[in-house]
């Protein structure tokens, strides 16, 4: 199977910012930000650019700071045909029958092109201003509930009936099924760099969604994944320029001011996510994880930051290695938002199908 | 109203029994009316523009798609037509809510408003996850709105802690988008005294199924005098003269004189007191519901030629209503027949 390639959806406004310092997460919280709000236009270009590059899908991320990502996906959806949406929704927030009505009538209304990407929940504030009072660990837990819930309205045989600590259902009944070509439920994949999130991804979901790391660290836990039929996506940066010291300026000059270091890791450390503390501290730690992977822009832009800097001959060969320890998919974001995209997708794509075809 | 799924025949005609039977059916495992039929409904809301229609009720329930999504993408296609979303309390959190409703509105240009109903079936709601009996159902629609609310007034961070919801610090940064810079218009709909009240302390409008204007004229007075509009959930039926509206009507009756979808509204008292007005199917010259008794108060029927229509709705606005969602059979000629014939009866009074 080729090697799947998503890419971050840009937020509201960002597909005309030019800099990484524009786009920090510290300018998007900010009361008055362009994120708060649609940017149809921008999203479309964007999306079309995505189609062009070879990318399968956009990532839709969730968060107060943002609009509700099911309706993004079926606004932009509307002015696709071909791109697919991977929808970030927190657990907690509705009933499972009633995300299962949205999700199914999402993939009814945009050609079944949407799977879902599930997050306990990362911040406590942020959950407790949506009526979530569940600790770290019970999140995981209720996640447990909610997804084998969701799974057996997708199965379809018959009523549904639940009975758990957090969800339950009797007689559950949907009439407006998922609805695509080639799927009866979409794929899910589930996040988080802790032992409950790895958990939930092996017992209710398609597909492991984590920060990257250098291969030698992620060979073992891909195995474990792979083993139990479980894909394993990749989260990361790229730089990619002409050779790999014009990639090295170009990485370098996306470090912003001191005063958005501040802010940021304030954000970073008010989490109780073990994934944004684990990024922190290798950024402390090493800076660079090898020649080509690079966690110096985390303090700034968030534990999502981890950079895979280099030519595209460097890329595309440390695609190929991850490939060969069995991750299988990777969910991609760079600055400029849309140039970066549109290079990777003429620069790197080709390199990588080239190799695949001599494997 | 919205039709169901698949209702709008985009190749022939249908008769009002077929478009009728369609709806009735629609509830049936074979029906393809739990399908999205954005085809279908941009053609409808087309029509409803060219007819002078305001706003399309998308109704809720676990037969059909999801009416925020149908909202969203139907709100791509037409630039004009307004939404009422109709939603059960009991399925999200009020903030979840909040930031969908938001989004909604950004992405159609401020056309979204919503119906909130209560639940009218408890074997429907526990598909759903929701144990509540009626009127803790009710109880919990107040919180739920109050949430809403908070976050809609923008005075900062919501915090609420009742029986039924809790938030902290509550905050969602996408506003709520709309043409004259208001928070949502919020229909509540029922008979009972709690839905009543509920429409009284949260909503903007009081939705009810269509009566006789002297039965309604006190009870859309008290609402008047708390400050909601009142809005009558009517079906309709319009012919070059009554006798034909008449032959119409009674094309629409089941073969089946025990034929009843009132059953899976259990707990809904407009759908019991609906089920009880045996005998009586004239509640006046042009009000019928002779439907009523198998399929609910919502088919209740307004009859007769355009003129009489225009005379009924003027009648209407003179003890105080200030709003119709009609349907009909089909849903597309019924919009365009009114949109022609009765519509400019009613502008020129």
């Amino acid at each position: 199977m080729s090697l799947r390639f998503h890419w971050m959806f840009p937020k509201g406004g960002e597909v005309g910012m030019k800099t990484a310092q524009e786009t920090s997460r510290v300018a998007t919280t900010k009361a008055g930000s362009a994120a708060a709000l649609p940017d149809l236009e921008g999203w479309a270009r964007f999306a079309r650019c995505a189609e062009e590059a070879g990318i399968e899908s956009v990532l839709l991320s969730f968060s107060r700071y943002e609009p509700d990502t099911i309706f993004v996906a079926c606004a932009v959806g509307q002015a696709t045909r071909k791109l697919k949406f991977i929808v970030a929704y927190r657990l907690g927030l509705m009933q499972p029958a009633t995300f299962v009505q949205q999700i199914n009538t999402l993939s009814g209304v945009i050609g079944g092109r949407v799977s879902l990407n599930i997050v306990a929940g990362s911040s406590m504030v942020e959950q407790r201003g949506y009526g979530d009072f569940l600790e770290h660990d019970e999140r995981y837990a209720r996640a447990e509930e909610f997804l084998s819930v969701c799974r057996s309205f997708w199965a379809n045989n018959g009523a549904v009936n639940f009975t758990g600590k957090y969800c339950r259902i009797e007689q559950g009944k949907l009439f407006t099924p998922f609805l695509a070509p080639d799927r009866s439920a979409p794929e899910i994949y589930v996040s988080g760099h802790s032992e409950q999130a790895q958990h939930l991804a092996l017992t209710q979901g398609s597909c492991y969604l984590r920060l990257i790391d250098t291969p030698e660290n992620l060979a073992g836990i891909v195995k474990r994944f792979r083993d139990k039929g479980i894909e394993v996506c990749l989260r990361l940066c790229v730089v990619c320029r002409p050779t790999h010291e014009d990639a090295l300026a170009a990485a370098e000059a996306l470090l912003p001011s001191e005063e958005i270091e501040r802010q940021e890791r304030r954000i970073l450390s008010a989490s109780d996510s073990k994934t944004l503390k684990d990024a922190l501290a290798t950024a402390d730690d090493v800076g660079w994880m090898n020649r080509n992977l690079w966690a110096g822009l985390v303090p700034y832009y968030g534990s999502s930051a981890i950079t895979l800097v280099g030519s595209p001959q460097d890329l595309a060969q440390a695609f190929m290695e991850y490939k060969q320890i069995g991750v299988t998919q990777f969910i991609i974001s760079g600055w400029p938002k849309l140039d970066e995209m549109m290079i990777f997708g003429r620069e790197v794509v080709p390199l990588v199908r080239e190799a695949e075809r001599s494997l | 109203m919205l039709p169901k799924g698949g209702e709008v025949a985009l190749d022939g005609r249908q008769t009002p029994r077929e478009a009728a039977r369609y709806r009735i059916e629609s509830m049936t495992t074979t029906s393809p009316a739990p399908r999205p039929d954005i085809a279908g409904w941009t053609h409808f809301a087309r029509q409803a523009e060219a007819a002078g229609i305001e706003s399309v009720l998308i109704s809720f329930s676990r037969y059909e798609p999801d009416p925020f999504v149908v909202a969203c993408a139907l709100g791509q296609a037409v630039k004009k037509l307004k939404f009422i979303i109709a939603y059960r309390s009991g399925l999200m959190q009020p903030t979840t809510f909040v930031q969908q409703m938001n989004t909604v509105s950004a992405l159609t240009d401020g056309r979204v408003s919503f119906n909130i109903v209560a639940g009218s079936s408890s074997e429907e709601q526990r598909g759903y996850g929701d144990f509540l009996s009626h009127d803790e159902r009710y109880e919990r629609a107040e919180e739920f709105l109050a949430v809403c609310n908070a976050f809609w007034r923008g005075e900062g961070e919501v915090d609420f802690a009742g029986r039924h919801y809790r938030v902290e610090q509550g905050k969602i940064a996408t506003p709520f988008v709309s043409r004259n810079g208001e928070s949502p218009e919020i229909y509540v709909s029922g008979h009972s005294e709690p839905s009543e009240q509920l429409a009284y302390s949260q909503g903007t409008c009081w939705l009810r199924a269509a009566e006789d204007p002297a039965k309604l004229a006190p009870i859309v007075a008290r609402a008047r005098s708390r400050g909601v509009g009142v809005c009558l959930r009517l079906c309709l039926v319009c012919r070059p003269t009554r006798e034909e509206a008449i032959e119409v009507a009674d094309s629409l009756l089941p073969e089946d004189r025990k034929e009843s979808t009132i059953i899976l509204k259990d707990d809904s008292q407009m759908y019991r007191e609906g089920g009880q007005t045996n005998g009586a199917h004239w509640l006046n010259r042009s009000l019928w519901t002779g439907l009523v008794p198998h399929y609910g108060p919502v088919w209740t029927t307004l009859l007769g030629s355009p003129r009489e229509l225009a005379d009924r709705f003027i009648e209407y606005e003179r003890i105080g209503v200030t709003e119709f969602i009609i349907s009909g059979w089909p849903e597309v000629d019924t919009v365009n027949v009114f949109g022609r014939e009765v519509l400019p009866l009613i502008r020129n009074k």
